[in-house]
């Protein structure tokens, strides 16, 4: 019984700490500006409003934001999951001179933070002619999500019985057609954890789209709300509801596919 | 049926492609960069061999910078690792919404650093915040405290740091303890083990080895942690009480526009931290002799 009272204690903290702060940035969020300031605090909003988020959406550029946000985060995905997927294949299935070096060098092009290489990057970026674009910040977060997609999608695609496309191919199956039918289903899981990976990274990024993005149209969420938040005097409401509105589509998307997700971490980490 | 080298090598084109232009090639070129004076627009640039290293060693800024780093790499990793751990073994017990609460305490690592930090800042807001309310409502503190003045900025950034990356530790630490045997607790039951004694006799010796790569990789990302640190002090005001490493570097290169010496700090930084896993592999292998 006392066993059963501290293992119940422990996890009431464990959520409070986990889940709290964020239920008081929903509760802030949905409450008229009178109620914010009010003393004593009230835990749950009395009148609950969307004023916060209209205001958010008719008077910022918080759209056009997430508009970027979405877009990038996105493209990130598809490019990210297509070359690794490409790359990962490759170091499974073909043999060729060098291969499990270059495995592991990939590896460790991993173990530098952006933030080392920032500069010299942004030069770079700066004479390719391609700053201030979205496709600079696709570039970025492709390069830096691929060391790990690539490794994850290996180990996945090394579970693959090498046979079952041999089969496909014996039946007459193009090469293209036995990965495209047969494989890529099989590695499914995988696909869907590094893709979750790579949009994650994509959507909290701050430094590249800091450093690499000037136009305030172009700017995606994290570095837009940033400047709302500095703008004047914080309005407390409307940057909790923009809180709320770049934190649903992560926990979403997170929800959705949690078992993926904790398969795929449990191969490898992940950055930060 | 034949699978030829060249289609394999023609697979991994693009990936070596793209790692090799925006990785491999910046971290060469940050070398040569340190050597030089150079503006971080203009083109100009003058040839300076390792003058920036000579002034960053009699910079009272750069050793700020470091003690900083180290600060708050120190402190956010033990407590990290205590609470982490502690939520690890908890979630490694059965219970009703064990689950769902496994889901629950990744948010606070899954959502963006600007919503992680404009949550803490609104919690610890002087005037307003929860915190502020709950430590005057019991009585703890007379008047309201100043959280994000220069006093207590390092605090409060440490607290939203760890709130920010103990899931991490959460997920790796229960990734293995789900694999310990269960015969293994059963036998020390026998031999009537208290629970500290399970733990530390068995979890423990266990699971040294990820509490090893933990270590490793939360002090590497910590001390070039980046987003949550400027997010937290912004540039001006009470920014100069947390400039860590990374945020001097930052500073150096696109606030005083001085790329060549961001880039030597850069070079500094990934020193430092390959002395520091070099120490650290040694003294583990050292204490694996002994042991």
């Amino acid at each position: 019984m006392r066993r059963r009272l501290a293992l119940y204690g422990g996890g009431l903290v464990l959520l409070v700490i986990g889940a709290f702060p964020l239920a008081w940035m929903l509760s802030t969020a949905l409450k008229p500006s009178g109620e914010i300031f009010a003393t004593p605090p009230t835990l749950v909003p009395k009148v609950v409003t969307l004023e916060n988020f209209r205001r958010l959406f008719a008077e910022t550029s918080f759209l056009t934001y997430f508009t970027n946000s979405v877009a990038v985060s996105l493209a990130t995905v598809l490019l990210t999951l297509s070359v690794s997927a490409l790359g990962a294949y490759a170091l499974t299935r073909f043999v060729f001179a060098g291969r499990e070096r270059i495995a592991g060098l990939i590896l460790m092009t991993y173990m530098f933070a952006p933030i080392m290489i920032i500069i010299p990057f942004y030069i770079l970026v700066k004479q390719l002619g391609i700053v201030n674009t979205r496709l600079a910040l696709v570039l970025s977060y492709t390069t830096f999500c691929l060391p790990f997609c690539l490794w994850l999608l290996r180990s996945f695609f090394h579970a693959i019985p090498l046979e079952l496309e041999e089969a496909a191919m014996v039946d007459g199956a193009s090469l293209r057609r036995a990965v495209w039918h047969i494989v890529l289903p099989l590695a499914l899981p995988g696909l869907i954890a590094a893709g979750i990976f790579t949009f994650i990274l994509a959507w909290n990024d701050f430094l590249f789209a800091l450093v690499l993005i000037t136009s305030d149209e172009l700017k995606t969420l994290p570095v837009g709300v940033n400047d709302l938040f500095n703008a004047t005097i914080v309005d407390w409401g409307m940057i909790m509801a923009a809180g709320v509105m770049i934190t649903v589509p992560t926990i979403a998307f997170f929800a959705a596919v949690q078992r993926y997700l904790i398969q795929g971490w449990g191969a490898g980490g992940v950055k930060g | 049926m034949k699978r030829h080298a060249l289609t394999g090598w023609l697979l991994l084109a693009p990936s070596l492609l793209l790692l090799g232009g925006l990785v491999v090639f910046p971290i060469l070129y940050n070398l040569w960069l340190s050597l030089f004076d150079k503006h971080a627009f203009m083109p100009v640039q003058r040839f300076v061999g390792l003058q920036h290293y000579v002034y960053f060693a009699h910079d009272a800024e750069f050793w700020a910078s470091v003690q900083y780093g180290v600060i708050y790499a120190g402190s956010t990793l033990v407590l990290q690792l205590l609470l982490g751990v502690s939520a690890a073994l908890l979630l490694n017990e059965a219970f009703r919404g064990r689950n769902l609460l496994r889901g629950i305490v990744l948010f606070p690592y899954m959502i963006p650093t600007i919503v992680a930090v404009i949550l803490w800042k609104w919690l610890l807001n002087d005037s307003y915040g929860l915190v502020n309310h709950w430590l005057l409502a019991a009585g703890l503190v007379q008047t309201p405290v100043a959280w994000l003045g220069k006093d207590h900025i390092m605090t409060s950034l440490v607290i939203t740091s760890v709130w920010q990356f103990f899931p991490f530790v959460v997920v790796t630490y229960l990734a293995r303890l789900q694999t310990i045997a269960p015969e293994l607790y059963e036998a020390a039951k026998v031999d009537g083990a208290g629970a500290w004694r399970r733990f530390r006799h068995v979890t423990l010796p266990q699971t040294r080895n990820v509490l090893f790569v933990i270590v490793l990789l939360r002090s590497i990302f910590m001390f070039t942690k980046f987003d949550t640190v400027w997010l937290m002090a912004g540039e001006g005001g009470v920014s100069r009480y947390v400039r860590t490493l990374p945020v001097y570097a930052y500073a150096r290169s696109f606030t005083y526009l001085q790329a060549g010496m961001g880039a030597a700090l850069a070079v500094l930084m990934f020193l430092m931290l390959l002395a520091v896993t070099a120490a650290y592999f040694r003294v583990l292998r050292d204490e694996e002799a002994v042991a």
